[in-house]
């Protein structure tokens, strides 16, 4: 029997007349990567918004290790971890100080030269973050969403704005935590990424789900080759 | 230990500002040279002070301003709109921490500010102070909160870094200028005087002038104005904050 990190049921939202998530519900287990998947402005950056209690949900619940985050937010918090989509840092911070002052939200905070050590950053310890290059600046995001240790990571579009070579890069960090056994909640919208890193992957298409699976699942139940080609094949067959 | 921690990072990211460096620490020592080195001993209209003792009671406030008036709305602001405070929501801590830290940094500076140009009045000018030290520094605390509270509240109402912009250019200036913080009041023509003993650095200003000369009997207005504008601007900063 798998555990849940995170359960969603019957999820709402709607901005004035508009329905940005519709009637959502899928399970996260504990240890797997997932992966929610959908074009841009989908409802994905919503979704982990209600799932963090940053939103209030119109309508159904989630929760996350057992709690909901809005209401319990420093229990949540102290095992949760979050890259949330452009944030910036303060101007003239650096890597080492950004480690300082994020470590410093947690109770047990992880070890910032071990983090930086392991994502290939020590060297710019002492650089501005204003100066990283895309890849270095989210593999910083990465190593600030593990300060606290985390059971559960949420790392939204993380790799948008990389070129490949930093993808890759970002890709390969992923998998060594997937291995230790986080759990990671990731959205985004290459589908060459979700079928490299993800268990599981839901996608949806104007809040609403479309098909939910494992890949393996998801591409030979479109019967086509790959996740990208059954993507398509899930959107235009909604049309 | 931990807000420690975060508060040294944000104390070193205002030092490395170079606005802060020029407008807290810089302008208001120029000012004081030039001001001593033009009229320091003359005496400033028929204040009973001279134009050095005018100004460096008016040049100490100057701090205050710059962090109440820019350093707090533009960090605040700023830290908003860039999603920071958002992270810091995502976090066992409040963002109301990272404020506070910011709160307490703008003062230090203020502090530094001030104590840069006592230790040049008092050593290259000959500076003395006729009043009570301890009850001028308590003075000029009450009117630090003061200044902060208005600062605060203009990050809480301002949504953007553009209104913040104009709200603080429209704050910031006059008070730098007409409240006698940089200008001396004393030579100020009498209908502007008027509109500097109303503004609310300018009540600060007149508080610590009188203290400064020895002159107790009249503190109690303007320490209940100061008072009155900590509680009414610090409850609308906090009733209408919002981290996002």
């Amino acid at each position: 029997m798998y555990e849940n990190a995170i359960v969603v049921e019957n999820l709402e939202k709607a901005f004035g007349k508009r329905k940005v998530v519709d009637n959502l519900s899928f399970k996260v287990r504990k240890g797997e990567v997932f992966g929610l998947l959908g074009h841009n402005g989908a409802g994905k950056s919503t979704t982990i918004d209600l799932i963090l209690g940053l939103k209030k949900a119109d309508e159904g619940r989630s929760v996350i290790l057992g709690m909901n985050a809005a209401v319990n937010r420093k229990a949540v918090f102290e095992r949760v971890g979050v890259q949330l989509q452009q944030t910036k840092y303060q101007s003239s911070i650096t890597v080492e100080e950004a480690c300082i002052e994020y470590g410093s939200l947690y109770e047990k905070a992880a070890d910032h030269e071990e983090l930086l050590r392991q994502f290939g950053l020590t060297e710019l310890q002492k650089s501005m973050v204003s100066k990283l290059s895309g890849g270095e600046r989210q593999k910083l995001s990465i190593v600030l969403a593990l300060i606290g240790n985390p059971e559960i990571v949420f790392l939204d579009e993380l790799t948008t704005g990389l070129d490949v070579e930093a993808r890759r890069e970002v890709w390969r960090t992923l998998k060594q935590l997937k291995d230790k056994g986080l759990t990671i909640f990731l959205t985004t919208h290459y589908m060459e990424e979700a079928e490299a890193l993800c268990d599981h992957v839901c996608i949806i298409k104007s809040g609403k789900k479309v098909v939910e699976g494992t890949v393996a699942d998801i591409v030979n139940n479109s019967k086509q080759k790959n996740l990208e080609d059954a993507y398509l094949f899930y959107m235009e067959e909604e049309l | 230990m931990r807000f420690f921690k975060m508060y040294k990072v944000e104390q070193k990211l205002f030092m490395r500002s170079p606005d802060v460096i020029l407008f807290n620490l810089g302008m208001p020592l120029i000012v004081l040279i030039l001001i001593s080195l033009i009229a320091g001993n003359k005496e400033a209209g028929n204040s009973g002070l001279t134009f050095l003792s005018g100004s460096y009671v008016a040049l100490s406030t100057v701090g205050i301003c710059c962090s109440a008036f820019m350093s707090i709305p533009i960090s605040l602001v700023e830290y908003r709109s860039q999603g920071v405070l958002r992270r810091m929501y995502c976090s066992p801590c409040s963002p109301v921490r990272l404020l506070a830290c910011d709160t307490i940094a703008s003062g230090v500076m203020a502090v530094i500010s001030t104590m840069i140009l006592s230790v040049t009045a008092v050593f290259f000018f000959g500076y003395r102070m006729e009043g009570n030290v301890l009850l001028y520094i308590f003075a000029w605390l009450l009117t630090m909160i003061s200044m902060f509270s208005i600062g605060l509240m203009i990050a809480s109402l301002c949504r953007t870094v553009k209104s913040m912009n104009v709200v603080t250019s429209l704050v910031y200036f006059p008070m730098l200028f007409f409240s006698g913080a940089t200008v001396p009041a004393e030579i100020f023509p009498e209908k502007l005087r008027v509109f500097s003993d109303i503004l609310p650095l300018g009540v600060g200003i007149n508080l610590l002038k009188d203290i400064s000369l020895g002159i107790y009997d009249r503190m109690l207005i303007p320490v209940v104005i100061l008072m009155i504008i900590t509680v009414i601007c610090s409850f609308v900063s906090v009733k209408t904050f919002r981290w996002e």
